[in-house]
Order: C-alpha cells, then structure tokens, then sequence
C-alpha cells in the first residue's frame, strides 16, 4: 500500500483522477463539479508530500495559488454574475500574483531581464486565463481545454528539467480528465464555471511559467500553450453527443500540446 | 592593589585583547571544496561536489576558539555527469533545477559556525548552521586533520585539513526521490586558507 502511495504514477495520474472524479459526480447537482480539478490537484500534492508553507518557495507559492483558484472560483460564480469583463480581470489578478510568485527569482536577476521575464510572465498567465474562463459556459471544451493544458504543461516540465512540476501539471490534467469525463457523460447537466476553469488555467500557467524560470522550458513552448483554451474554440458540431462534442475539443486541444512539447522537446536536444 | 587587579581585570576581558590572539584566514577556493556521497537505489554511491566556495575561518588557541563563515554557489554542482549526450537533460544539469538545489531561487547556501570545540590545541569539530533552500538548520561537522605551516613556495602561513559531516537533504525540503536516491547527505570537505 505504502509503495502505492509514494508511486509518482499514483501521485500524479490516477489518485487525482480518482478525487476529481468522486469530487465532481458529488457536487455536481450543486452545479461544483468544477471543484474536482481543484481538489485532484491539491490531493496529489498532498501525496507528493510537498504542502507546506516555510520556507515560502516559488513551488510553494504556486500551490497556494492553486488552492485559491477555486476558491475564488466559487465567489465568482455563486456570489457574482460573471460578465465579459470577468475573465481579463481575473487573468490580470492571477498574472500580478505571477510577479509575487516569482519575485525570490527575479529580484536576483538585472532589471532589463526581469522586466522582461515578469513582463512575459504576467502576458501568458493573463492570457492563458482570460482565454479559459471566458469558456465557463461551455463545459465540455472547458474540460478539454483543462485536460490538455495539465498533460502538455506536465510533459513540457518534466522535459524542462523539473519532475516535481511535471508531477503537478499531469496531475491538473488527471483532474480536469475525470471532470470531463462526467461532462461526456451527462453533457449540459455538468457545469465547469469559474470555479472549474479559473483553477484549471491558472494552476496550468503557474506551473508552465514555473518550468521556464526554474527549470528549462522554453519560452516558445509557454506561447503555444496559451493557444490550447483558443484551440477547443474551433468548430464543433452542437448536434453531436456531449462524448463525440468531448472527443472532437480534446483533438483541437491535443494539437497545441503536442506542439508545445515537441518544442520542449527539441530546446532539450539543442541547449 | 584593588585598582591594579581591576585594570588587569579589564584588560584580559577587552575583545582588543582576545582579538590579538585570534588568527585570520581566508578560504583558498582551489583548494577548497565541500565534496558529497549520496546513495543510488540502495546499488552504489554517487559522488559529487561544488567548485566554488568561499569563505573564512578563524582561530584563537589560547582562548579555544574559533569561527567558519562558507558560502557556496549551488549552480557550481558536479556529479561528473554534465554532458547529456542524447538525453534530454544531464544529471547535473537536473540537480541545478527546482527538484534539487533550485539555484534560480537559491543560488547560494551557507554555512554558519556557532560553536567550535578543541581537541588539545586543534580545532577537532564545528557546531554550526547549514541553511540551503531558505531552510536553516543545524549541521556539525567533524574535524578529521587539521595541519598549519607555512606554504612551501609562497611561505604564507597556512591552515588547513579535511572535514567531514551528514544530514539528511529532506530536512531541507529536497525530498525528490527519496528513499530511491538516498536522503543522507555525506559530507567531506577539504580545505585551505591563508592567514591575513
């Protein structure tokens, strides 16, 4: 059982599939099955051993960050009526939290180089949130988006350098799977809201941006990444059943990541 | 004869004083490196070290005292394995990112001493804190020799010796891969420095 537990397979793919999961088809008559990309999340770092706030890490910043996605999430959906304006502002509050997440790093760097790393950075959580968010309504693309924004951030991580944010990112994607899975199976009746793609995208981004600054990511990688919530935009028949609509997301989605990788991939090979 | 023993009383607790008897060195950095042994799935020992290190020592024989102030530049890790061929990373290149010495965030650890115990006239062991990863705890480290002369070319007077000590790298946060790569950190360090 102890083997289980401490397996990095466990930790990042099937225990926080397995929470997102029992969290998702729990909550979802309350319209919160976006919780599960939370709580699978926030369960395999609970596994991986790493929750702690002393001393207060980047790494650690990023899981505290993740814990208040959803948090803030909810507030967003049950006690404000989201509007068009609530994506770009919720990307704006998460990228400023990029700055303090990073700021141990990039207050040791000159001043051109960190303007231009935290500049970046703010640009791609901004982005990589307000293009998710905006699909709260859309649940289906919303959790493919997640999905393959968790699994790409991952792979690109652990070819960064970086397995302990490799672990964290496949273990959003393992999450955000087990939440679009019930949304395959019970289609509109499942809502992804803020909760669900604030927790996704934000989680995502900080680990990306966390794989450029304190591992090898390349920053071409984060770019295409931030194209995955657009991606699951494309053209998807409404007519089709909530699993083939599911399928057809996670194959635009697929694209970005994959090329994101492949991106990681060969900075690997070359650098 | 009061006044007399109160003066002298004065005078030997004057820091000038027991400075006078304190020696000054500065660490030598090429001769100078904290070298580490960490287990390898239960199979072997990986060796490795930091090529770059600074610091000072001081010692005050007649008082039994002394002090180690080190600092060494984590990104300067090797483990002999820098060339990663067709890999996609180097183990070295791997210990430098955020799952072991993360030197973005942490580019040096230090080494602080707060108690130097003697041995006759010899310093024998170095109470002392470690901090790495923003974490600080307490590491002693033991005094295996320990040799002053004066250098055979540059006649400089000189210390020097090795040094060896453990601690477990999970207490400091750098829990990657434990128990397969081991959580014991095992300690020898070389040293020399130069009396200023």
């Amino acid at each position: 059982m102890q083997e289980l537990v401490t397996s990095p397979v466990i930790q990042s793919s099937a225990a926080p599939f397995v929470v997102g999961l029992v969290v998702a088809c729990i909550l979802f008559p309350i319209r919160l099955a976006g919780l599960a990309a939370g709580a699978g999340f926030l369960a395999a770092v609970w596994m991986i051993g790493a929750f702690g706030l002393t001393p207060l890490t980047a790494t650690r910043k990023i899981v505290v960050l993740a814990a208040a996605a959803p948090v803030v999430g909810v507030l967003a959906d049950m006690a404000f009526k989201p509007t068009r304006a609530t994506a770009p502002v919720l990307g704006a509050l998460f990228a400023a939290a990029s700055v303090w997440v990073f700021w141990s790093v990039l207050s040791q760097k000159p001043a051109a180089e960190a303007a231009l790393l935290g500049g970046g950075v703010f640009a791609f959580v901004l982005a990589t949130i307000a293009f998710t968010v905006s699909l709260r309504d859309r649940a289906v693309r919303a959790g493919s988006a997640g999905l393959f924004l968790g699994l790409g951030v991952g792979v690109g991580a652990v070819l960064g350098a970086s397995a302990l944010l490799g672990q964290y990112g496949l273990a959003l994607g393992a999450a955000c799977g087990a939440f679009l899975l019930l949304a395959m199976i019970l289609g509109k009746r499942v809502v992804a809201g803020t909760t669900f793609t604030l927790t996704a995208s934000a989680s995502a981004a900080l680990i990306a941006a966390g794989a450029l600054i304190l591992a090898k990511l390349p920053w071409t990688s984060l770019a295409v990444f931030a194209l995955i919530p657009l991606a699951v935009r494309l053209p998807v028949p409404e007519k089709l059943p909530a699993w083939l609509q599911a399928i057809v997301a996670s194959l635009y989605a697929l694209a970005p990541a994959a090329g994101a990788c492949a991106l990681a991939w060969q900075s690997s090979r070359t650098a | 004869m009061r006044k007399a023993l109160l003066a002298g009383a004065l005078f030997a607790a004057c820091p000038l004083a027991a400075q006078a008897q304190a020696e000054n060195y500065k660490v030598d950095p090429i001769h100078s490196f904290p070298n580490f042994t960490v287990d390898h799935f239960g199979v072997s020992s990986i060796y490795g070290r930091f090529d770059k290190m600074s610091g000072s020592f001081s010692i005050d024989r007649a008082a039994k005292k002394g002090s180690v102030e080190l600092t060494i530049e984590t990104a300067s890790v090797t483990t002999g394995d820098n060339d990663k061929g067709s890999r996609p990373r180097s183990r070295d290149e791997h210990l430098r990112q955020a799952d072991f010495f993360n030197v973005a965030e942490f580019p040096r650890m230090t080494y602080k001493s707060t108690n130097v115990k003697f041995s006759g006239d010899n310093p024998s062991e170095v109470e002392g804190q470690l901090t790495l990863l923003g974490v600080t705890k307490p590491v002693n480290i033991k005094i295996d020799r320990w040799v002053c002369r004066e250098h055979p070319m540059s006649k400089r007077a000189m210390c020097g010796g090795n040094a060896s000590g453990s601690f477990k790298r999970s207490d400091f946060g750098m829990k990657y891969g434990v128990p397969n790569l081991g959580d014991e950190i095992r300690l020898m360090i070389n040293f020399e420095g130069y009396k200023e």
